[in-house]
């Protein structure tokens, strides 16, 4: 069994009469990518901001690389790396600066801090600029150095809230792909946000979704796409009444025009081998019958589709 | 503790430094203070200037408002900036960012008063250059840097609080400086607003006093408000409170 990173034990926090928080339990192994997913305002900053000991659970508790994240959170905060809503950059300095402070700050040895400074610069393609202010910078550059600043001290545990957010398609795959390494090779969790679902899917081992405080799915994509994914694409020469009449008998759950095809929804664990043998036997001429694969996408807005009606 | 004091310091000087010379806003009016502090007050005061008892209030309160420029921006201007949180998420301790953040302020006070002074020492010893060295008598020196370090570390936890307490700098540099107002004003205005006889009666009983007395008392009840104003500020800067403000 891998060992556990985090653990949320029925964390609840209430903001007023606004439970930010509603029973939140989750663990999440050591050394993986895991996305937390969900609309925003449904609780995923406060939860990280609860996970680093920033913010009390009004009930509950979390531990977070085996300490509590509340009582014990200057030692959970020695061993992580966060970039939160904001870049968190200090504008008046210059990018050498910034991590020299933060260095300073996880107190890294002089000559260790130099170094590492150096080669964090030059991965994220900044060290020419090293000397220039950070308010002169792009955002994508901003964001770039968030993230050099965020693992400088090598922590076991890296807070990512939208990492990719303001970078052009290139630097985001790089950034990717430096985020897998980091996962791969020196064994850093690495708890992300994100509203690129793609991106989740790409990178996540684990994804949690979260819909108004409460986590509503945890699983690996595969498991959610499989879970949720139960649609078939027939294409069919018949009476369109014959297809409109498929109904929960046959565990559908719902069917629609798709230009020239039909797409029916299935009742999970339903097989499409009767219907499609229900509709052969009274004259329906199948052509081709497809099992469709969900997009994480897909999963994810099924899953806070109440969040959009409410809206 | 005190490494990560120190780590803050420099942070917070660094910021500074690189704004002043520039030369812009800051620096410019940098250059005008030293300009009327340290050249024409002393050519106007004349030999008086470096050791009169005036000079013990004089220093300490303008280095104190000058503090007031780099409190106000301690905290509002990190949560203006977006950097409050980041450096909440760092393994700083609460208590090593807000002492760092007010001895980073004292500094700049001393630093302040002393440039001027040392300016002013200077002009003063060119212009006078026929009387021979003119020094600064040591106890006079020395009461002097204890009421400036005192003045500006009282205004200093002062500035926290408010600066705790506002969303935005030009919010606390505003009410830090009804404050400052408030706290130097008001009593000169209370004392003019006394009848003659009871004014005139008050500047003797200060004057059987002594003025080395009243130096002391002041010394003691600035000492005093200073401890427990930044006390108070250490308790009131925690971590799970400043998120949610």
């Amino acid at each position: 069994m891998s060992e556990v990173a985090i653990r949320s034990i029925d964390v609840v926090r209430d903001f007023g009469t606004v439970r930010a928080l509603d029973h939140l339990s989750f663990e999440i192994p050591k050394g993986i990518v895991f996305g937390f997913l969900g609309p925003n305002g449904a609780g995923k900053t406060t939860a990280i901001r609860m996970l680093l000991g920033l913010v009390q659970p009004t009930s509950g508790r979390a531990e977070v690389l085996g300490r509590d994240s509340w009582s014990e959170g200057s030692a959970v905060r020695e061993r992580s790396g966060a970039l939160l809503e904001h870049a968190g950059l200090y504008e008046r300095l210059s990018a050498e600066q910034n991590l020299d402070f933060f260095g300073r700050a996880w107190r890294i040895p002089r000559h260790q801090r130099r170094e590492r400074t150096r080669a964090l610069l030059e991965q994220f393609g900044l060290w020419e600029r090293r000397k220039d202010l950070v308010g002169t910078w792009s955002r994508g550059m901003k964001q770039k150095l968030a993230v050099a600043r965020t693992v400088l001290h090598r922590p076991s545990l890296v807070f990512l809230d939208e990492p990719t957010a303001g970078l052009d398609p290139v630097a985001s795959a790089s950034l990717r792909e430096d985020l897998a390494a980091l996962s791969t090779h020196e064994g850093t969790t690495i708890f992300l946000t994100t509203h690129n679902l793609a991106e989740a899917e790409r990178l996540c081992t684990l994804v949690g979704v979260i819909r108004k405080g409460r986590l509503v799915a945890l699983g690996s994509p595969t498991e959610l796409r499989r879970d949720r994914s139960n649609d078939v694409r027939l294409v069919v020469t018949a009476n369109p009444a014959l297809l409109e009449s498929l109904g929960p008998a046959l565990g559908v759950r719902a069917v629609r025009r798709d230009d020239r095809a039909w797409m029916l929804s299935l009742e999970p664990g339903v097989s499409p081998a009767p219907i499609v043998r229900w509709l052969v036997e009274r004259g329906a001429e199948i052509e081709e019958c497809t099992r469709m694969s969900a997009s994480l996408e897909d999963v994810f807005l099924d899953l806070v589709s109440d969040d959009r009606e409410d809206g | 503790m005190i490494r990560d004091i120190g780590t803050i310091v420099w942070k917070e000087w660094r910021e500074f430094r690189d704004q002043l010379f520039k030369l812009k806003r800051g620096g410019l009016s940098a250059l005008v203070v030293v300009f009327m502090l340290g050249i024409v007050t002393p050519l106007q005061l004349g030999k008086s200037w470096i050791s009169s008892p005036l000079m013990l209030a004089y220093w300490p309160i303008l280095a104190g408002s000058m503090v007031s420029t780099l409190i106000a921006d301690a905290i509002a201007g990190e949560r203006e900036r977006h950097t409050l949180e980041t450096l909440l998420a760092t393994r700083l301790p609460d208590s090593a960012i807000l002492i760092g953040k007010v001895v980073a302020a004292v500094i700049y006070g001393y630093v302040f008063a002393f440039m001027n002074i040392l300016v002013g020492w200077l002009v003063l010893n060119i212009r006078h250059h026929q009387d021979g060295l003119i020094l600064m008598p040591l106890a006079h020196a020395g009461t002097l840097t204890l009421l400036i370090g005192l003045n500006c570390l009282f205004l200093s936890g002062i500035g926290v609080f408010v600066s705790l307490r506002a969303s935005t700098v030009r919010q606390a540099q505003q009410a830090f400086g009804v404050i400052m107002l408030v706290l130097f004003f008001a009593p000169a205005l209370v004392v003019q607003a006394l009848p003659a006889g009871r004014r005139l009666e008050l500047m003797l009983r200060l004057r059987a006093i002594g003025v080395d007395t009243v130096v002391l008392w002041v010394i003691i009840g600035l000492a005093i408000a200073a401890l427990a104003v930044n006390m108070a500020a250490l308790a009131r800067f925690r971590r799970g409170r400043l998120v949610l403000d």
